[in-house]
């Protein structure tokens, strides 16, 4: 049986292993480990990822490009893969997510006004596949952009909503139409309760959810939700 | 230091211990690190993005697809656990999970509905992974879920990043690797939550050097059928409910989270068994609120 037990182990070291062998993570180690230069080699490592990211073909960064290249071969016939996702599957159209961003909901509080909390660390993060509609015309997404094509301007953005906690405030990175980052910005106010030394042992179980690390079934983000598409909202491009 | 992101419908909370010596500048830059794992774990892995390296790579059928280790190496993972508990755990249960409404998108809101019917019968063997090309090949339309051990893999990775400082915590919504120590020095003590009582632990776990993952059926029902949730039976097509709660305290993040899952699939006994077998120790709290320990805990 110890044999049986060690193989899951083995496998998940292999597992993360192949990972940094591919060269995934290389690039922000280095840079990472010279602090003068720092922050010059991760904001070069993001240029020149955003540069080569224009499509959705999922290569980001520069550095495992073999892995890369043999992925976008196999994974997707053409570049232009954008026309077999409209093909087959049944992603609803923009305009929803516009409709309720404009409307506006009901418990919205106010909306700040945009790119007050710009954190540059973020930025450097580019593109994942999210939020992706816009590009169901067939046509892929220009390098440049902030042209009125997009749906979306550049640059980060405040959001504000609630939660049965209170009011939580997030922070949306976009670049290219493209969610690349959701930070909750005011993350102190509900998650560290530092000062509970000297709290009665029973408050202290009672309040361990917020205090402690708690394991418990992945709760969604359905909380955020308002305070995303706030923040959306005013990254839209009001044409 | 601590920092909160979104990824993979949850919220990743990590946080870092400096140990001497040890700036903020670093643990700021290993906590981007980390973060980074995150997402490209979800950029390849999403089942609900319709251009993730995933979605893309299953709309090929009948041919081999070469795909990253982002892909390969999770798939792989569920794969074995497949085939160990004889299919109930099983990745090829997206579509059904598709069709049960757990298809929508988190951040955009954006269904997605792909091609494949959950009507044509597919399990694991109809998926073949080749070991030294690293392709994955489908015999049939089909839709893969690696729902269970992707968030295990970021965490994994993430914490891989974070290995140097003295402490740190990668949390992502409930699942999480504590390494290290805490501020005070000691063990970091993680509170399994109350399947009812939101705001309350049921039971305290001390870790170090370790994953918790928790697979419950409290937390993410199905919008479109009562009584179902996001753990899917994909023989009955039905979610198992002699557990309410499984905890499985693993050395990696991975292996708690298809343990944990597994073993809310396996149900009474044959999950108990599951998690002894593989010397793991766990936390399991059946419907009516009985709690089982295993390994001493």
């Amino acid at each position: 049986m110890a044999k049986m037990s060690k193989k899951w182990a083995v496998l998940c070291s292999t597992a993360i292993a192949a990972v940094y062998a591919a060269g995934y993570f290389t690039t922000e180690t280095q840079a990472s480990v010279q602090p003068p230069q720092q922050i010059q080699a991760n904001s070069q490592a993001s240029d020149a990822a955003s540069n080569g990211d224009s499509t959705d073909s999922g290569t980001t960064n520069a550095q495992p490009t073999q892995q890369m290249q043999v992925n976008t071969q196999g994974s997707d016939s053409t570049s232009t893969g954008v026309s077999a996702i409209s093909s087959t599957t049944n992603v609803q159209p923009a305009q929803e997510e516009n409709k309720q961003a404009s409307g506006g909901t009901a418990k919205r509080t106010s909306a700040k006004s945009s790119t007050s909390t710009a954190k540059p660390a973020q930025q450097s993060q580019v593109n994942p596949t999210n939020a992706n509609a816009s590009q169901s015309k067939g046509t892929p997404v220009p390098t440049s952009n902030n042209k009125t094509n997009s749906r979306y301007k550049d640059g980060t953005f405040t959001g504000m909503g609630s939660n049965r906690r209170g009011s939580i405030q997030v922070t949306v990175s976009i670049k290219s139409d493209k969610i690349t980052d959701v930070e909750i910005s005011d993350f102190g106010m509900h998650y560290s309760e530092r000062d509970v030394e000297g709290l009665p042992q029973e408050v202290l179980q009672k309040q361990s959810a917020s205090v402690q690390n708690v394991s418990g079934a992945t709760y969604s983000t359905r909380a955020f939700e308002d305070a995303v598409r706030d923040a959306l909202s005013q990254a839209a491009n009001n044409a | 230091m601590r920092r909160a992101k979104l990824y993979m419908d949850t919220v990743v909370d990590i946080q870092v211990v400096l140990g001497k010596g040890q700036t903020e500048e670093e643990a700021e830059a290993g906590i981007q690190q980390a973060f980074e794992a995150f997402r490209r774990v979800e950029d390849a892995c999403s089942r609900f993005s319709p251009d993730s390296e995933l979605m893309k790579a299953c709309r090929h059928i009948q041919t081999p697809v070469p795909v990253s280790p982002l892909i390969y190496e999770p798939l792989k993972f569920a794969m074995e656990m497949a085939e160990w508990t004889d299919g109930l755990f099983d990745p090829t249960v997206g579509k059904v999970m598709e069709e049960y409404g757990f298809n929508r998108h988190y951040l955009t809101g954006e269904y997605l509905d792909s091609a494949s019917s959950s009507a044509d019968s597919v399990t694991f063997r109809d998926i073949e992974l080749n070991e030294r090309d690293r392709t994955l090949y489908l015999r049939k339309p089909l839709v893969i879920d690696l729902g269970a051990v992707a968030k295990g893999f970021a965490i994994d990775l993430a914490a891989n990043a974070l290995q140097e400082f003295a402490g740190f915590v990668v949390n992502a919504g409930g699942d999480l690797f504590a390494g290290g120590v805490n501020e005070c020095g000691d063990p970091w003590k993680i509170g399994i939550q109350h399947p009812l009582q939101k705001d309350e632990i049921i039971h305290t776990v001390t870790i170090s050097g370790e994953a918790i993952c928790t697979s419950g059926s409290y937390e993410r029902p199905s919008p479109k059928a009562e009584g179902m949730h996001h753990v899917i039976n994909p023989k009955t097509k039905k979610s198992p409910n002699d557990w309410i709660s499984c905890s499985v305290i693993a050395p990696f993040a991975m292996m708690a989270d298809a343990f944990s899952t597994a073993a809310f699939l396996l149900g009474a006994d044959s999950g108990e068994r599951l998690i002894e077998e593989a010397e793991l120790q766990g936390v399991l709290i059946s419907s009516d609120l009985q709690i089982v320990t295993i390994g001493g805990i």
